[in-house]
C-alpha cells in the first residue's frame, strides 16, 4: 500500500508508538529522527527512510528502502559512523547523496546533537558525581535502640566500680584511706566515741618510741574529755598532743564538720593597703 | 489495480521439511483490496455487539407490594405506602423509583436490541480490507506487534505445520519463523483485569498475539497453537474480523500455511471474478488506483500542465483616512494639492492685507511718545518678574528660606 493511505491509518486510526502530551505529538519508535509524529518523520510511514542511532557510543546510519519493505528481517540496513563528526558527515552525505533534503538535514540535525550529549555523557562519567543514598530509617533506628540496650546489658557502672574496689583492696592507691570499708569504719568511729575503741595495733617495722610516764596519758584524757564537747579552739592543742602519741587513733572529725567552717580560724588574709596616692 | 504482476510470497520451509525449489505462491487478490479504517471500524463496533448475553433486572423487582397512595390532607406526599402494620414496612413509600425498596427507573428489560445486524457484502468487504492490511508490515508494527526477526511479509509456511501436533514443537516453529517475539510479548502481558469484569468470570487480560490461519479442516495444528496464550487460529473458510482487527484496530499479525494462502483466492475471489465461496462478492474497487499523493502532483503529466510556484506575497496597503491623510486625499482628488496650496496663498495674503490697513488707520505715535511706552512697558515687567530682582540671591539667604 501506498505510503498515503499508511499515513492515514497511522495517524487517523491508531499508531501504537504515538504519544500524546499537551505540548505536542511524540513518537516512541526508536528509528524517528525527531521523535515527532509527523507526516515526514514517521519511519513506517515512510518507505525511504533514515535515522541515526547509538550503540554503546558508536553512532549508526540506518537506511531502509520500499525495495525491502516485505521483508522485515532485513529491512534496516546499517552503517558505522566515524568518531570524528566531519568525517562522519562526509559518510552521511555520500550515502544520502540523493535523498530528499529535508530528511537528510534532520539527519544532520540529529548527528550533530548525539555527539554533543555524547561529549556531555562522557564529561559527566568523569566527573563524581553525589549519589543520594536513602537512609534506611526503619533499621538505623533499630541498631539505635540496640546500642542503648547492649549499654544497659553492660553495666559498666558497675564493672567500673568493682575494678576500682580492687584496685584499692590491692593498695593501688596508698594505704592512706581509712574509711574504707565504710561500715567499720563508722562502728570503729562510735565505739571511739563510747571509750570502747579496741587499740588498733600498727604493725611498725623498725623505730621503738619511747613514751613518757602515765601523766600525759591522764592529760590526753582530760584532753578527750575536752573532746566531747568539741570546741574548735584546741586545734594547735590537739595537734601537739598527736606528734608525741602516733599509736592511738586520732578522733578525726566526720566529713561534714571539717568541711563547714564554723568555729574555725578565719583563713581568710587581710591585707591592708594604703591608698595614700593617688594618680 | 496491477493485477497482472502480482508479487511472488515465497514459503518458508520448516526443520525437517523436503527442499522444494517452488519459486513461491502468487499474492492473492484480497491483499490488494483497499485498505479501509472506516468501514472496519464501523462493522468492528457492530459486530462486536452480537456476542452479547442479556442482562435485566426481576419482571416483579419493587411491585411486590400491595401499597396505596394515602391521597392528600395527612401531610404526607403522595407516593403509594404499603399498608398494614405492626412493622417497618408499614407507611414506607413503595414503587417509585425514589423510595428505599422500590422499582428502579426504566428497568432494564431483555427484548433491549442486543444484537445488530450488519449487511453481508459490508461484513465481507471489512474482512478484505482488514487482511490487506495484515499484508502490510508498517500497519502491522504500529499495530504493535513485534516483527522485527520476521524473514518476510505475508508470513506463509509450509503445510506440514498443519501437522504441528505438540505446543512445545509448535513454540519451536514459531521460534524459527521469528514469530516467538511477539507471542512472547503476548505471554509476558498476561495480568488481572481491573474493574468488576475480575468477578464476572473475566478475570484476566492479556495482549494479542499472532493469528495462525490454516486451510485444512480438521488440522492438529488448532490443538497445539491452542494453549499458547494471546495466539490464536482459524481456518481460512471462516474468517472472523473480530480476529483480523482486534479493537477495530488494523493489522492482526498474521501467519498462513501455504495450503491456507492459496485457499484465499477461492474465498475472495478478484476485483473482476467473483469469489467462488462468496456467492455474487467481488472484491471492492478503490476510489482511486495510485493512492500516492506525492507521486501523482510530482509526475510528468500533472507538472508539464501546472502553473509556476508564485512566491511573492502580496500584502494588503493598510486604509488611510482622506478625511486626516492629506496624501490620501491627493489619491481621491488630485486638485486638492492646487486647492490648498492656493487657500494657504490667500490666507497669507489677506492677513497681511488687514494688517496693514489697520495700520494705517491707527495713529501713529511719534518717536518720543514711543519709546517713553517702551520704557514704561520694561519697568512693568521689571516688576513682576521675580529672576530681575538682582540682589535676590542674599536676599534669600536673608530671609533664611530656598526657593
Amino acid at each position: 500500500m501506498s505510503d498515503e493511505v499508511i499515513w492515514h491509518c497511522l495517524r487517523h486510526n491508531h499508531c501504537s508508538f504515538m504519544a500524546k502530551i499537551e505540548t505536542g505529538l511524540f513518537c516512541r519508535n526508536p528509528y524517528n529522527a525527531t521523535g515527532i509524529c509527523n507526516r515526514s518523520s514517521c519511519p513506517l510511514a515512510n518507505s525511504r527512510y533514515a535515522t541515526i542511532r547509538d550503540h554503546d557510543g558508536i553512532f549508526y546510519l540506518y537506511m531502509k528502502t520500499a525495495e525491502r519493505a516485505h521483508l522485515p528481517n532485513k529491512l534496516w540496513e546499517r552503517v558505522k559512523l566515524p568518531r570524528n563528526y566531519e568525517k562522519a558527515m562526509e559518510v552521511i552525505k555520500k550515502h544520502l547523496e540523493h535523498w530528499p533534503e529535508l530528511l537528510v538535514h534532520k539527519i544532520k540535525q540529529r548527528l550533530t546533537k548525539m555527539t554533543q550529549y555524547r561529549i556531555r555523557m562522557r564529561r559527566l562519567q568523569l566527573k563524581v558525581r553525589e549519589k543520594i543514598m536513602t537512609v534506611p530509617r526503619k533499621k538505623a533506628q533499630r541498631d539505635l535502640q540496640r546500642l542503648e540496650k547492649a549499654e544497659k546489658a553492660a553495666q559498666l557502672e558497675k564493672s567500673i566500680e568493682s575494678e576500682l574496689m580492687e584496685r584499692l583492696r590491692k593498695g593501688v592507691y596508698g594505704g592512706e584511706i581509712h574509711n574504707v570499708p565504710s561500715k567499720q569504719f563508722h562502728t570503729i568511729l562510735d565505739m571511739e566515741k563510747d571509750d570502747l575503741a579496741p587499740e588498733i595495733e600498727e604493725e611498725e617495722e623498725g623505730e621503738i618510741e619511747y613514751v613518757e610516764g602515765a601523766d600525759i596519758e591522764m592529760g590526753e584524757m582530760e584532753d578527750m574529755e575536752d573532746f566531747q564537747g568539741f570546741s574548735g579552739e584546741d586545734d594547735d592543742g590537739d595537734e601537739d598532743d598527736g606528734l608525741d602519741e602516733p599509736v592511738t587513733m586520732r578522733p578525726k572529725r566526720s566529713g561534714s564538720d571539717i568541711r563547714s567552717k564554723i568555729g574555725r580560724k578565719s583563713t581568710k588574709v587581710i591585707t591592708e593597703v594604703n591608698h595614700l596616692f593617688q594618680y | 489495480m496491477a493485477t497482472t504482476a502480482r508479487p511472488l510470497v515465497s514459503v518458508k520451509a520448516l526443520d525437517g521439511d523436503m527442499a522444494t525449489d517452488a519459486a513461491g505462491v502468487p499474492m492473492p487478490h484480497v491483499m490488494k483490496a483497499p485498505i479501509r479504517p472506516d468501514v472496519i471500524t464501523f462493522v468492528h463496533r457492530l459486530v462486536s455487539c452480537n456476542s452479547r448475553q442479556p442482562y435485566a433486572v426481576s419482571r416483579k423487582a419493587g411491585h411486590q407490594t400491595s401499597a396505596e397512595s394515602w391521597g392528600t390532607g395527612r401531610a404526607v406526599s403522595r407516593i403509594p405506602r404499603v399498608g398494614g402494620g405492626g412493622t417497618h414496612r408499614a407507611g414506607q413509600g413503595a414503587f417509585g423509583n425514589m423510595c428505599r425498596g422500590g422499582r428502579m427507573f426504566a428497568p432494564t428489560r431483555i427484548w433491549r436490541k442486543w444484537h445488530r445486524r450488519v449487511n453481508v457484502r459490508l461484513r465481507r468487504v471489512a474482512v478484505a480490507s482488514a487482511l490487506a492490511a495484515t499484508a502490510v508490515p508498517a500497519i502491522v508494527t504500529a499495530r504493535g506487534h513485534r516483527i522485527e526477526s520476521v524473514p518476510e511479509f505475508p508470513l506463509v509456511v509450509s503445510d506440514s505445520a498443519e501437522g504441528i501436533e505438540k505446543t512445545a514443537q509448535a513454540i519451536k516453529v514459531l521460534k524459527q519463523l521469528g514469530a516467538y517475539a511477539d507471542a512472547e510479548k503476548a505471554k509476558q502481558s498476561v495480568g488481572i483485569r481491573p474493574g468488576k469484569g475480575k468477578m464476572r468470570n473475566r478475570r484476566y487480560i492479556n495482549r494479542k498475539g499472532p493469528l495462525i490461519v490454516y486451510g485444512t479442516e480438521g488440522s492438529k495444528i488448532v490443538k497445539a497453537f491452542r494453549n499458547l496464550p494471546g495466539v490464536d487460529v482459524a481456518n481460512v473458510e471462516r474468517l472472523n474480523l473480530l480476529d483480523l482487527a482486534p479493537g477495530g484496530h488494523l493489522g492482526r499479525f498474521v501467519i498462513w500455511t501455504e495450503s491456507a494462502f492459496k485457499k484465499l483466492d477461492e474465498v475472495y475471489g478478484s476485483f473482476e471474478a467473483s469469489s467462488s465461496k462468496k456467492k455474487g462478492f467481488v472484491l471492492p474497487r478503490p476510489k482511486m488506483t495510485n493512492a500516492d499523493l506525492g507521486r501523482l502532483i510530482n509526475s510528468d503529466e500533472v507538472q508539464s500542465v501546472v502553473k509556476p510556484i508564485n512566491k511573492e506575497v502580496k500584502r494588503r496597503e493598510a486604509r488611510k483616512n482622506p478625511l486626516k491623510n492629506a496624501a490620501a486625499v491627493l489619491k481621491l482628488n488630485p486638485y486638492f494639492g492646487t486647492a490648498r496650496r492656493m487657500a494657504v496663498l490667500a490666507e497669507a495674503a489677506r492677513v497681511k492685507a488687514r494688517k496693514e490697513k489697520i495700520n494705517s488707520k491707527r495713529t501713529k505715535l511719534s518717536e518720543e511718545a514711543s519709546k517713553i511706552k517702551a520704557a514704561g512697558k520694561a519697568w512693568y515687567q521689571t516688576m513682576i518678574s521675580d529672576s530681575d530682582y538682582t540682589e535676590f540671591d542674599v536676599f534669600s539667604k536673608w530671609l533664611g528660606v530656598s526657593q
